[in-house]
């Protein structure tokens, strides 16, 4: 119960009026800017550092951390409202988000419960960070090289699920997601690749822009199609709080998923260099293999929990590495990394023993953070799903905005722009010749960790297999892997033989 | 649009840290007549945007400038964009500019694009860095003679380590050594701190570091120097790594990997002047030496502009020559 005690003094630390008022400041800009297209947590939390220099540690600290962590609630509101997400992790609310919001009508439920689940995944995830925080990291440290590369062929060979009707399509796009992923700088040896003498591209395509761009921009020339169409004012009776609680039984449905994806996701979120989008994209993939109520990807309110729930877990999760031995699971871990650095901390193996009441400062006003910023989501979801009445003339120019200051924050320049008007068209394109865009997204999200993974294990092993059969870890992974695969061939050759029967059309 | 309000409002408050002009100017041809614009081509809080912080802080509150720095992060193409922008810069703003250059920067610059350090005006360097060779918890092999012995036996050995700097250092040193890729292999990591996680798994038998970034982990015991990568052997709780000449009948190597001020081609000799003396006064303060040297365990070793120039060009003529370019 020795961390319990850390904790408690953790929150003697958090529990003076400055620094709650810093948490606070840091959960609603984390919120806003979590909700903005493509300012994720990265750039949040780097534009707020300098901030910082002058403020004493713990309190700079417990700002970007609540800043950080509420980021991840805000990304589901445009993910869920206007089909464009907000960040990376995101791009998995949008497959049922949107529809819940729009076929089913339900927006205030789809926040709620995109809410509910951040705030179950996340207590989750932070509960086991409190108990068991430098246990937990020193097993992320045995994921090697060999271990990732298993891990993520199994995430990857889980994209089958998100293909839909046409599995040759959605292979097509997959593969096409991966050749753009591979443009720019060779992530081993820096040697450029498919470059074209483009200055630009040497640094490959830009993911926040080519998302943007993918669903949110083609959704703005879809909308431009139906703009003559009447509005039937679709959400008349749910513009209040109470319009959008959720009833016992949905709370009974996200409550199972929720759970699940806490787990999966922290453990995802300590892994390094894996993040928050793999361990949504894992925790949505899982929910598949599970009962859902209403098929995944219709607007289901187990889609959005198990993806929702593990994404925040996964932020919870990712402080176990930085925090016991200052290694930086994102870019948003490394640039707090640099903060700490900048107020004379040392993070490293030693931050606990030297810093104690800044580490347990830090997890205590994650929980604090966790409760701030689930009053002021329920503060704010009235007022945000008006969004869905505004009459499309007008959202078009407001989406449309919103994708072009998006994609130029990423990297302060035309360029980002510039990918993103590209990709939406061809994300249009795509989308009216019935392809989904979804398993793309994640090729492209998932190939260079892949690629690099699997390469620095082939340098280890000399160019041998055996490096994924020899370590226990890699080979669970690779037997899964295998069982994966096999298991649509074994069915089907049972249904063929008459040893199963033949499962009825839908 | 109320978000983005804010966002502004944010982006505006930052900049305003730097609002700090002082009162007097300095004596001299030149002294700037509008904001300086400081062009840094990696993300905001990574190493290169705390040197830049570190400088442009420190300038401004020792009065050396009266002009705001304004600093532009300029990451496309992987730096490249900003550093061509920064380049062709001309006229009054050539001499309002400024750009954070290291070697680590100059080498894929020379490698990928034909952006050549003559396009620059060289204002200085301000610190100079080597790494040494780590062993950690779970390592075979304990000292670097046995790392050695145990290639000569047909083992092959892998060292993790970071990108740019790290990599030219790797092959300087197999070089040395007359092995090849495979008795001795890399792997690049994305950053130092990627590399160090994959050998306290124990994926790796060493790893490469400079001193700043494994300073922590050798505190603690999870990592343990055994060979410097330069002429003499370093400081404090890393002396007992040796030198390669101590290792063998080798020459010692060491690759410098230094931190550098540049301007565009077009910039004035009296505004590159003016520059230098401002670099010179911030690296000769104490808050220098004692917040960013001797914290990040570097080595201070200020060349100014002509020295810089010499310096910058004889390192891109040598990588030139080493990737027969």
């Amino acid at each position: 119960m020795d961390n319990l005690l850390m904790l408690m003094q953790g929150f003697t630390v958090v529990l003076t009026v400055q620094n709650i008022l810093a948490c606070l400041f840091g959960a609603f800009l984390g919120i806003i800017v979590g909700a903005m297209p493509g300012i994720g947590s990265l750039a949040g939390v780097a534009l707020l550092l300098p901030l910082t220099y002058k403020f004493n540690p713990t309190t700079a600290i417990i700002m970007l951390g609540a800043l950080y962590y509420s980021n991840m609630y805000g990304g589901s509101y445009s993910a869920i409202l206007l089909n464009i997400p907000g960040d990376s992790p995101a791009i998995m609310t949008t497959l049922d988000g949107y529809p819940m919001a729009t076929k089913r009508k339900r927006p205030g439920q789809a926040l709620l419960t995109a809410n509910m689940s951040s705030f179950i995944g996340g207590t989750i995830g932070m509960l086991i960070l409190t108990f068991m925080g430098p246990a937990l990291a020193d097993i992320g440290l045995k994921f090697g090289p060999a271990e990732m590369t298993a891990l993520l062929l199994v995430a990857m060979t889980s994209i089958g699920w998100l293909v839909g009707d046409n599995p040759v399509k959605g292979l097509l796009l997959t593969c096409l997601g991966i050749l753009i992923a591979a443009m720019g700088m060779d992530t081993l040896s820096g040697v450029p690749r498919y470059d074209f003498g483009n200055i630009y591209l040497l640094g490959g395509v830009p993911f926040t822009p080519f998302v943007i761009g993918m669903v949110g921009f083609a959704q703005v020339i879809r909308l431009m199609g139906d703009r003559n169409k009447k509005t039937e004012s679709k959400i008349e009776q749910n513009l209040t709080i109470k319009g959008s609680l959720l009833t016992l039984h949905d709370f009974r449905r996200l409550l199972p998923p929720a759970i699940r994806s806490g787990f999966l996701g922290t453990f995802v979120g300590v892994l390094p260099g894996a993040g928050a989008t793999t361990g949504a994209f894992l925790g949505y993939a899982t929910q598949k293999a599970f009962k859902n109520e209403e098929m995944l990807g219709t607007g289901a309110i187990e889609g959005i929990a198990s993806c929702e729930a593990a994404n925040n877990a996964a932020a919870a999760g990712a402080f176990a590495p930085l925090l016991a031995l200052g290694i930086p699971g994102s870019g948003t871990g490394a640039v707090l990394l640099g903060g700490l650095m900048m107020w004379g901390l040392n993070p490293g193996p030693l931050l606990f023993t030297t810093n104690p009441e800044f580490a347990w400062g830090l997890i205590a006003s994650l929980f604090i953070a966790n409760i701030l910023t689930l009053i002021i989501a329920l503060g704010i979801i009235p007022f945000l799903i008006r969004i869905l009445s505004v009459p499309i003339k007008l959202l078009i120019p407001i989406v449309s905005i919103i994708c072009l200051v998006g994609s130029y924050s990423t990297t302060y320049s035309m360029y980002g722009v510039f990918v993103m008007l590209i990709s939406g068209v061809f994300g249009y394109i795509f989308e009216k010749s019935g392809y989904s865009t979804a398993p793309m997204l994640l090729a492209f999200v998932l190939a260079p960790l892949l690629e690099s993974n699997m390469r620095k294990a082939f340098i280890i092993s000399q160019g041998s297999m055996d490096i994924f059969f020899d370590k226990p870890i890699a080979l669970a992974f690779i037997i899964v892997l295998f069982l994966l695969i096999l298991f649509p061939i074994v069915r089907f050759l049972l249904t063929k033989f008459g040893v199963l029967k033949k499962k009825i059309a839908k | 649009m109320k978000k983005f309000a804010t966002v502004l409002l944010l982006i505006s408050l930052s900049i305003s840290l730097f609002a700090q002009g002082g009162a007097e100017a300095q004596g001299g041809a030149f002294s700037p007549s509008r904001d300086i614009e400081w062009t840094v081509t990696s993300s905001p809080g990574g190493g290169s945007d705390i040197y830049t912080r570190m400088i442009s802080d420190l300038a401004s509150k020792m009065d050396l400038v009266e002009k705001n720095f304004l600093i532009n992060y300029k990451t496309d193409g992987g730096g490249e964009v900003g550093r061509l922008t920064v380049s062709r810069t001309k006229g009054d703003l050539a001499n309002h500019s400024l750009l954070t250059f290291n070697s680590g920067d100059l080498m894929p610059m020379l490698k990928n694009t034909d952006n050549r350090i003559e396009n620059f005006t060289p204002i200085a360097v301000m610190a100079v860095d080597k790494q040494l060779l780590y062993i950690g918890e779970y390592s075979q092999y304990t000292s670097f003679a046995e790392v050695l012995k145990a290639i000569e036996g047909g083992k092959s050995v892998v060292i993790a380590g970071s990108k740019g700097d790290d990599i030219a250092t790797y092959e300087a040193l197999i070089e040395e050594l007359g092995i090849n890729e495979n008795q001795l292999s890399f792997i690049t990591n994305d950053s130092t701190s990627a590399a160090i996680t994959s050998i306290l798994g124990g994926h790796v038998d060493l790893c490469m570091s400079k001193p700043a970034a494994a300073s922590q982990y050798v505190l603690a015991g999870k990592l343990k120097p055994i060979l410097a990568l330069s002429q003499t052997r370093f400081a404090g709780n890393l002396s007992e790594a040796p030198t390669l000449s101590e290792v063998g009948n080798y020459k010692n190597v060491e690759v410098p990997v230094w931190r550098g001020i540049v301007g565009p081609k077009d910039m004035s000799p009296e505004a590159a002047a003016y520059y230098s003396a401002m670099a010179k006064s911030v690296s000769d303060s104490e808050a220098w030496k004692n917040d960013y040297i001797l914290k990040n365990g570097l080595l201070s070793e200020f060349k100014g502009a002509e020295e810089a120039a010499a310096f910058m060009a004889a390192f891109q003529a040598t990588y030139l020559k080493k990737i027969g370019k």
